[in-house]
């Protein structure tokens, strides 16, 4: 058997600073593309809203009362269609998100498919374009992952590399989208490294940049919010900020679940997949007649969320629920999208209730009114994207307002914690653990459930016959220099495993004659062929001896090998060795 | 430079007259506005094109009226070759092909080398027009009217708690509802998405609402006045007037340019001049940095480039600084809004409508 390559005390040398450095070139790069996408990703959606009559102004521009009628509701229900029918090309049938990406770089699997890439990116275009209530952050960090992705397999890179172009590729896209590198390089960090190394850094950092400039030369928009300089909220508003922050974590709740359970029954519709999106598009379009605000992104309803007196109270809760409805129907019945911009509007608007309802009952200076907008926003969008770092950044970096900041680090404090806790870290990790794949435990626990223990199996192991006389048997197993022999029937099923020593205390014990299928091991558990790396760690806490049979119940118990101890354990040091220099080393 | 001494300017005049009937053919016949804009370009740029390329030129003039452009093309006699015209009224000419495409090529660059493309205002090179000069709609209030503080955003126009007094605004929707809908600190770039929501609207009516005493004008040189007698002590205008009642008639007004919303003139060349090639040649001169800001040293237009408005020095005969004057220095331009002319063409009628329902609703 080989020994575990000794771990070598990383980049020292001349060499390992020329190779660290074209890393962070190669980032740099990753950012580059990453942001012209994302700009040309945008462009793209803007002109479509405009030519497909879903912007307010080229509905204002348009004059023909009737045709823009019927273009409300069959514009999202055609794109619908042909969203619905897009999806058809992607293996899972679904389009894939920032919870695949996790899911890649968490496990370590990393190599984003670029086909599937593509074409969600295609579909969230046409989604958002059509006026679909979506968000368009989500498709451009998923589609600046798989362009770093692809960036690393083009360079045969190895997968930790492979995490980082990743990674650089997520920065950018969110650096160009909110014109926020700060933020565009925590998101990365704690949304999809979900851990802290100078090696990753360094290249994200590179990217985050080169996306911020793109940006500010390409992109002209105005700040998602705007301050008034003098108004500071009075102390005891701050308590409010908090409350504020603990009700959202509801409001974050009932949206993610609402957008899961949407999803659960669509999948029970007697309904072709490519027909659902049209219909929930149809239905969209006939609720925008009354309230346009719930169609699209939403840039200005979130602008008036900002302004005291724009919405009615009940005006304010009619659109909120509208707009979480419309959402969840949306992205429950397969549009493709975020949910980060419908959840800036949502978060927005409950906070605007709140500041209005605090109006009402107190003294509160009208001034402090965007505070309250822009806490509800924090609590609702960091526990759903499960990103408070980020969010407090991105309102930092937007507003360059200190007080602001602050106000929403008060909410953000109770939102994310009482979130995580009733419902999970983020929507990613609750749609992943539906998956399959529990984040919950960090990534060492996530990356040994997802290796398959099968890649261990051998058949370099002693099999007798079940009816095997034990005295027939000794001798077998001190030939082969094996303390175990796992029992196999003519038909290849598995009956259990015996052991020298019981085998010698049988004999002892006058018992030789005997079939060893009698004396076998009662306690010893078996593995399946999708037994995780994980599971066996597990089990093997439980044993004494030498290996774990791999059985496959669905054939009858066939037998297919054993794993040997010594090698999960090896297996186990090598994903521990792997995991520690990419997330410890330094270049 | 030496200010234009104005006997030379009159025999330069009567010359290039003279010039103009013996040869008639070569004459460049310009359609402008007239009035002291007229007499700031026959200083800054017709008299030195002359000079510098013995073309006479002879003015027309007009009040902006297409009518007869349209008639005079469909004729096949149109009798001007250069027309300073609007940009809005410039682009519907150009939609219904009444004007010459002009050469990419066609402005010089910078004294600095700075390519044309990046000096000029953005959107400033039409297809058919060069957009040379802008002019604004402001804020002008009485200096004497608020002691010990001034107005310094537009928003200011609707607090009359700080800013107590009556206000004068022209009877048009546009640039009062872009003002009452920027009162609320939105940005600038999404002025007229939010305008296109009935929420917009009825935001922006509803701060315009919140003045309890409105006077409405509608010819330009009334702004200036009711301010000058004490009647308004913040009325909204146009530069030109504003700058005219300052300087000539010495009225203690003040301009607010934050939130000022920006018009451009432009060159045109109309479809079928007789005398296109020298019209191109005039529009190169005239366009050039340091003509530009020789214009604006005589009228408070802003050059539509950069390297022209950093040229801006000292009205030639009254010594007075024109780079407080103009909309296009960087003192001035720094909350300008650019009205979406576009926008306007596609709902003038409702919005005005609309408008005017608000109007009859008002006690």
């Amino acid at each position: 058997m080989d020994t575990l390559p000794v771990s070598h005390t990383a980049g020292r040398g001349p060499l390992a600073v020329i190779r660290f450095l074209g890393l962070v070139l190669l980032g740099a790069l990753v950012g580059g593309v990453a942001a012209l996408a994302a700009v040309g990703f945008v462009t793209i959606v803007l002109w479509l809203n405009e030519v497909l009559l879903i912007s307010p102004r080229s509905r204002m521009m348009f004059d023909q009362r009737g045709m823009l009628v019927a273009a409300t509701v069959a514009v999202p229900a055609l794109g619908g269609l042909v969203v619905g029918l897009l999806h058809r090309h992607i293996p899972e049938g679904r389009p894939h998100s920032p919870a695949d990406v996790i899911a890649a770089v968490q496990t370590r699997r990393g190599r984003l498919p670029g086909r599937a890439g593509g074409v969600s990116a295609l579909s969230a275009m046409i989604s958002l374009g059509a006026g679909a209530s979506v968000g368009q952050y989500g498709p451009l960090v998923h589609l600046g992952a798989t362009l770093g992705s692809l960036g690393a397999r083009v360079l045969r890179m190895g997968r930790s590399d492979d995490n980082i172009t990743i990674a650089c590729g997520v920065a950018a896209a969110i650096a160009t989208a909110f014109n926020a590198p700060l933020a565009g390089i925590v998101f990365a960090h704690e949304v999809v490294l979900r851990h802290y190394a100078l090696r990753a850094f360094a290249p994200v950092a590179a990217a985050a940049i080169v996306g911020y400039v793109i940006a500010a030369n390409v992109l002209e928009r105005g700040a998602l919010f705007h301050v008034a300089d003098t108004a500071v909220p009075r102390p005891w508003e701050f308590a409010l900020f908090v409350i504020i922050g603990g009700l959202g974590a509801l409001v974050a709740g009932g949206y993610m679940r609402a957008i899961l359970d949407v999803g659960r029954l669509a999948g029970r519709l007697p309904l072709a997949a490519p027909l659902r999106p049209a219909l929930a598009g149809a239905l969209l379009g006939v609720v925008a007649l009354w309230v346009p605000d719930i169609l699209g992104m939403g840039q200005e309803t979130l602008r008036f969320a900002t302004i005291a007196g724009a919405f009615g109270s009940g005006e304010l809760l009619l659109v909120l629920v509208l707009k979480l409805a419309a959402t969840a129907l949306c992205l429950g019945m397969g549009f493709s999208g975020g949910v980060f911009s419908p959840a800036l509007v949502i978060g927005t608007l409950f906070g605007a209730l709140c500041g209005t309802l605090v109006g009402e009952f107190s003294d509160a200076p009208q001034a402090t009114f965007v505070f309250y907008a822009v806490c509800g926003m924090v609590a609702v969008t960091a526990p759903v994207i499960g990103a408070p770092l980020t969010t407090l950044l991105i309102v930092f970096e937007l507003t360059g307002s200190y007080a602001l900041t602050t106000a929403a680090l008060a909410s953000v404090t109770l939102a994310s914690p009482i979130a995580a806790q009733l419902f999970g870290r983020s929507l990613f990790d609750i749609q992943l653990l539906n998956r399959g794949l529990d984040l919950s435990a960090g990534r060492g626990q996530a990356l040994l459930q997802t290796t398959p223990v099968a890649e261990q199996l051998t058949r370099d192991c002693v099999t007798l016959a079940p009816q095997t006389t034990v005295h027939a048997a000794i001798p077998a197993l001190s030939e082969a220099r094996h303390a175990e022999a796992y029992l196999v029937d003519a038909r290849g099923c598995y009956h259990g495993c015996v052991t020298l020593p019981e085998l010698e205390a049988a004999q002892q014990a006058g018992e030789s004659h005997r079939a060893i299928v009698d004396f076998t091991e009662t306690a010893r558990p078996v593995l399946h062929p999708d037994s995780s790396l994980w599971d066996a760690m597990a089990q093997l806490g439980e044993m004494t001896g030498e290996a774990l049979a791999v059985v496959d119940a669905e054939r009858d118990d066939a037998f297919l090998g054993v794993v040997y101890e010594a090698r999960i354990a090896r297996a186990y040091l090598r994903h521990s060795d792997a995991l520690r220099k990419e997330e410890h080393g330094t270049g | 430079m030496a200010p234009v001494n104005l006997g030379t300017l009159a025999l330069l005049l009567i010359g290039a007259t003279a010039l103009a009937n013996a040869a008639d053919d070569d004459t460049l016949h310009v359609l402008s506005w007239g009035g002291a804009y007229e007499r700031a370009q026959q200083e800054a740029l017709f008299t030195p094109f002359t000079e510098s390329t013995g073309i006479p030129v002879e003015v027309h003039r007009y009040d902006g009226d297409l009518a007869p452009l349209r008639r005079a093309v469909a004729e096949g006699t149109v009798p001007w070759d250069v027309i300073d015209m609007t940009r809005s009224q410039a682009m519907a000419a150009c939609d219904a092909d009444l004007l010459e495409h002009l050469p990419a090529d066609l402005p010089a660059p910078a004294p600095d080398g700075t390519p044309a493309s990046r000096d000029f205002l953005p959107g400033a090179i039409g297809e058919c027009a060069l957009t040379h000069s802008v002019f604004a709609t402001v804020v002008a209030y009485r200096r004497d009217a608020f002691p010990g503080q001034r107005p310094t955003h537009i928003s200011d126009l609707f607090d009359q708690q700080r800013f107590p007094g009556p206000r004068a605004l022209q009877r048009t929707p546009a640039v009062n509802l872009e003002w009452a809908l920027l009162s609320y600190r939105v940005p600038r770039e999404e002025l007229y998405d939010l305008l296109s929501t009935r929420r917009g609207l009825h935001l922006a009516l509803e701060r315009l609402d919140s003045l309890d005493e409105i006077h409405w004008w509608e010819a330009g040189d009334t702004p200036p006045q009711l301010l000058a007698d004490g009647e308004v002590v913040m009325a909204s205008g146009y530069n030109g007037r504003f700058f005219d009642a300052m300087l000539d008639r010495e009225i203690p007004i003040e301009i607010l340019w934050d939130g000022q919303v920006q018009e451009f003139e432009t060159w045109a060349v109309p479809r079928g001049a007789s005398n296109a090639d020298a019209a191109r040649d005039f529009i190169r001169f005239a366009t050039t940095s340091e003509r530009l800001a020789e214009l604006a040293r005589r009228i408070p237009y802003g050059p539509a480039r950069h390297s022209a408005s950093l040229q801006v020095t000292t009205h030639p005969h009254s010594g007075q600084d024109m780079r407080l004057h103009i909309p296009t220095h960087p003192l001035n331009s720094a909350g300008a809004i650019e009205k979406d002319e576009q926008w306007y063409a596609r709902t003038q009628a409702r919005i005005d409508a609309y408008f005017e329902d608000w109007l009859a609703s008002r006690p």
